[in-house]
């Protein structure tokens, strides 16, 4: 009877398509939080997200809405990753839910992500309630987007709601629908305790605590449990539901959103996706297939002082608490010294764990050229996994090499076709398929919209490949992939040296026709993100012992401080401490400074 | 406050800042009001206040009025300054007593007039003898009102003269270069200063090379410049005392000497900056806020306040002593500090000499030629570890 007045939801949206304020108006309009209390947007609250503006972590809150037909209902609003690099995370939000409402952007329309988390949600039978947002902005064109809606997603247009998360305008009409439309949980009570893991996070008083949708039976505090796919045991701490904030209660029944602290150590032990169940007596059927995130990037990651290492240790392993979706393994660089090759979900997800590691453990790091994971079958048969270029074979000791492949879909105003097809064939890629998107041309001169696909060795998605897209087609096209599998290939190692000294954090596996170019445009890169040093440094790019390309940095001549009197002495030297500081921030290499902005830059603005 | 009682035979310079000019100059990020001669009365009363508040028994070795464009300022202004120096400070007989002064703003009688109440050394920012280099760094004067200018200086008696030059600048050649260094020396000046033009990102010439109106300054090309005048103006028997300085014998600028021996100075005006007793302070760059203070008997807001700690004076002593080009004399900084330079600097001072920026020689270390231009990868290795 409870059950039938609950409400499982999400929101799925394109990054910047109005999910968190959506979630904040839905949040206000039910009472649950003044407005003024809500802060900005409440349900993002790592600084990292909001900075970025978008969701990493997913997190949930209860909404008590009492609707038209006078009946308050439980309302449980679970909020989703809107990255690629997070589509698990996605996929098992979407398991715990019954409904999803679909927001789309009516400045912009269909995105690539978008239509793959849809056809998720259509696959587990979510009722999908789609919106269109933005409707208040001048250059909004909801009837183009509408007509998107039905020709992509095939739902009717009086199935779709116009709204404005950011004024209101809908909303109301929105908590209606979501009442009306999306069915509530069906589980039982009565069976045995199932209850699926979308979400984790690890507390230093808690222990990891686990964000879980009841299907079937309930939980009370002090329960012992197992989870059905890693196996592992546990007894709840303490239970709740989100108010956001945590709020303690007895016990959570079949449908029922909420948490629990398990004492665990590591979110490592209770991963999303896993289907937690009674120790005596459970259930025999997990909910869904359990499997892991597994990483697909990988880099190596060093601190720019060599003495930073125990404390880059000690950082990794705290942050891997909460974070069980990126690898970490030690590995000595002949010319970084100890350090740890990483292994992430895609860039974003690079790029987040980095930055966290440097701001909430105060360390400069240096990151590697990301690579891919390749598999290497040896001429003696034996295979081997290399995530570390430096690790390669010998050519004559290898006999196959295979890489990953990622099918890619784009959405585009149809004028850019030509651009991005090229710019596919230039990154090793392969036509699929072309589907036009509605029928009706835009107001401006772009062409109708089309969804295009193609296949891509996920080597070439690792460096400038999006920027290129994005620059390509104006910034109009959005970009989704997944990855399809290994592919045979034939690679060979480049490496760079910086006054005569191989640095393997540059080196990457690149086609051995292309290696004269790859060179060519690093050391020119390097040339540029390098500053001058005291002497002449040459930059050489080499295979083997053959050198493909070479550019030199001259010497620096001058570099004093003019002016050295007026009394003003103390700016003087704080100029020379900050150049000072600044040299911490380099790695000494053959006795040359790095920037460690090289490690990254130097795949960057590549052609 | 500043303590009452001093040794008598303490010397210390006396800088005093005017902050006005006509107009700013594009590359020039020192304190300064545009056309606000309504407010000279008002800041000169502030300055004899800040002068007698911070009055003291001490000798004053030089006074050197520096701006902004302290010429702007009337001779009877000057000397209203001047009488208060004195009322308040024991001024020595033989103090060096220099000027700022623009070459647009002045003539023979204006020159005569401020020589006559006490100003002996004639500091001229000529900067360059070009018409089109003058234009670009937004000077307001001209080529031949610079070599009016000197000539109008001598005929009133200056026999202390500083010309200041300007290279480095974007697109200027190295003979474009050596003409203005040339002309220059044909005056005949008694000191020389020249400074590579350096740029602040506020300041219009960076933004104008920014936004590609003018190249890009280029440091290859500034480096041969500063080589060149190197030897032009040792052939001319100029002595190189300091990296931007070079004088006839025994014409070195006192005061500037000051800064760079690390002795005492009190600063007084906007923005002025002081050193006394180990203790660095800043006035507050707002004139408003300078006057207004002082108006109340109240000394303006420090917006420097600085505790110069032991590590500290160390470090600015050798990068200041580096600067003046017979260097440190290594048996007196002992005696001074107690610190065996070799001793305590042994590897830096390795990895200098391996790069050749560093020489020593008869008990002095010394930048070397090249190291004059590499200063700053010099100095930053003399900093302490931590501040």
């Amino acid at each position: 009877m409870k059950q039938s007045k609950t409400r499982n939801f999400c929101i799925i949206a394109h990054i910047d398509h109005g999910e968190s304020t959506l979630a904040d108006r839905l949040i206000e309009l039910t009472g649950t939080m003044k407005s003024e209390k809500i802060g900005e947007q409440i349900m993002d609250s790592m600084d990292l997200e909001r900075e970025r503006g978008i969701t990493i972590k997913a997190k949930a809150i209860r909404l008590l809405y009492k609707a038209k037909d006078d009946i308050t209902y439980e309302l449980n609003l679970i909020d989703t990753p809107g990255h690629v690099d997070f589509s698990y995370e996605v996929s098992r939000t979407l398991a715990a839910c019954e409904g999803a409402i679909l927001v789309i952007d009516a400045t912009q329309g269909i995105q690539a992500q978008t239509i793959s988390n849809v056809y998720f949600a259509m696959d587990h039978n979510l009722e999908v309630i789609p919106v269109i947002n933005k409707i208040d902005l001048p250059n909004s064109e909801p009837e183009r987007v509408l007509e998107e809606i039905e020709s992509v997603l095939g739902y009717k247009s009086e199935e779709v709601l116009h709204i404005s998360a950011k004024t209101g305008q809908g909303v109301s009409e929105l908590l209606e629908t979501i009442v009306n439309k999306i069915p509530p949980p069906k589980g039982d009570i009565n069976l045995p305790l199932r209850a699926l893991i979308f979400d984790s996070h690890y507390d230093s008083y808690m222990g990891v605590v686990a964000y879980i949708s009841v299907t079937d039976g309930s939980i009370r505090k002090g329960d012992k449990l197992r989870l059905m796919g890693q196996g592992t045991e546990l007894e709840v701490v303490s239970i709740g539901y989100f108010n956001p904030k945590f709020c303690p209660t007895d016990v959570l029944v079949a449908g029922d959103i909420g948490y629990i602290a398990t004492g665990l150590k590591s979110v490592g032990e209770c991963r999303v996706g896993d289907t937690v169940t009674s120790l005596i007596d459970g259930a025999t059927e997990p909910l869904i297939g359990y499997k892991t995130a597994k990483p697909v990037v990988f880099t190596g990651i060093y601190t720019t002082q060599p003495e930073d290492h125990g404390q880059l240790r000690e950082a990794i392993e705290k942050l891997s608490l909460n974070d069980a979706s990126f690898s970490f393994e030690p590995e000595n660089s002949p010319v970084l010294g100890n350090g740890f090759r990483c292994g992430f979900l895609g860039l974003l997800h690079m790029d987040i764990i980095s930055e966290r590691l440097e701001r909430e453990f105060d360390l400069s790091l240096i990151v590697t050229v990301p690579g891919v994971k390749l598999i290497v079958t040896r001429t003696d048969g034996k295979q081997l996994m290399v995530v570390n270029p430096s690790d390669l074979p010998e050519p004559t000791e290898v006999q196959l090499i295979e890489e990953p492949w990622v099918k890619i879909s784009v959405i585009t105003p149809s004028s850019f076709i030509g651009p991005i097809m090229d710019l596919v064939t230039q990154s090793e890629g392969i036509y699929k398929h072309t589907e036009y998107i509605g029928q009706s041309h835009s107001p401006d001169t772009l062409g109708q919209r089309v969804r295009l696909e193609y296949e891509i060795p996920l080597r070439l998605m690792l460096t400038t490949f999006y920027d290129q897209l994005k620059s390509r087609s104006r910034g109009y096209a959005s970009l989704d992939h997944e990855v399809v599998g290994y592919r045979e290939t034939r690679l060979i190692k480049l490496d760079i040296m910086v006054n005569g000294v191989i640095v393997d954090a540059f080196s990457r596996v690149v086609p051995p026709d292309k290696a004269h170019e790859i060179g060519k445009s690093m050391v020119e890169k390097l040339k540029d993100v390098i500053p001058t040093q005291l002497f002449k440094v040459p930059l050489q790019a080499s295979v083997g012992s053959r050198i493909v390309a070479r550019a030199d940095i001259a010497a620096r001549r001058k570099d004093v401080l003019a002016k050295c009197y007026g009394g003003d002495i103390t700016r003087k030297r704080k100029l020379l401490e900050k150049q000072k500081e600044g040299k911490k921030k380099m790695r000494n290499i053959g006795k040359v400074e790095v920037p460690k902005e090289a490690f990254m830059n130097v795949l960057k603005l590549e052609q | 406050m500043l303590p009452v009682n001093r040794s008598m035979s303490d010397i210390i310079a006396l800088y005093i800042h005017i902050p006005f000019c006509l107009r700013k100059c594009k590359y020039c990020s020192f304190i300064s009001y545009r056309s606000r001669e309504s407010d000279f009365p008002s800041y000169i009363k502030a300055l004899k206040k800040e002068l007698s508040l911070r009055a003291c028994v001490c000798n004053i070795g030089s006074v050197y009025f520096g701006g902004g464009t302290p010429s702007l300022l009337s001779p009877e202004q000057l000397s209203e300054i001047l009488s208060s120096v004195k009322k308040h400070y024991l001024v020595a007989n033989n103090a060096e007593i220099t000027i700022e002064a623009n070459p647009g703003t002045v003539n023979a009688a204006y020159l005569a007039a401020i020589k006559k109440v006490g100003i002996n050394r004639l500091s001229l920012g000529i900067q360059s003898f070009n018409d089109t280099e003058l234009t670009m760094l937004g000077r307001i004067h001209n080529a031949a009102e610079a070599r009016d200018a000197v000539a109008d200086a001598r005929s009133a008696g200056f026999d202390n003269l500083n010309v200041d030059l300007i290279y480095g600048l974007p697109g200027q050649t190295i003979e474009e270069w050596r003409d203005s260094l040339e002309e220059a020396i044909q005056l005949s000046p008694e000191h020389i200063s020249q400074y590579a033009l350096t740029l602040e990102p506020e300041e219009p010439l960076f933004k104008e090379i920014k936004a590609g109106k003018l190249p890009d300054i280029s440091l290859d090309v500034t480096a041969s410049q500063y080589q060149m005048a190197e030897n032009i103006l040792q052939n001319h028997g100029y002595i190189h005392y300091e990296i931007s300085n070079w004088s006839k014998p025994g014409k070195e600028c006192r005061h500037n000497l000051v800064y760079w021996q690390g002795a005492e100075y009190l600063g007084l005006g906007v923005a002025a900056h002081s050193y006394i007793e180990r203790r660095r302070t800043g006035n507050t760059d707002d004139i408003d806020r300078y006057t207004a203070s002082l108006s109340q008997n109240v000394l303006p807001l420090l917006i420097v306040d600085e505790k110069i700690n032991f590590d500290l004076e160390i470090a600015e002593s050798i990068i200041l002593s580096l600067r003046l080009c017979r260097g440190i004399n290594i048996k007196d900084f002992e005696k001074q500090f107690g610190i065996d330079i070799m001793k305590n600097y042994t590897k830096r001072i390795e990895e200098l000499r391996e790069y050749e920026l560093i020489e020593f020689d008869e008990g002095y270390m010394r930048l070397t030629s090249k190291g004059r231009l590499l200063g700053n990868e010099v100095f930053w290795r003399f900093l302490p570890d931590r501040v």
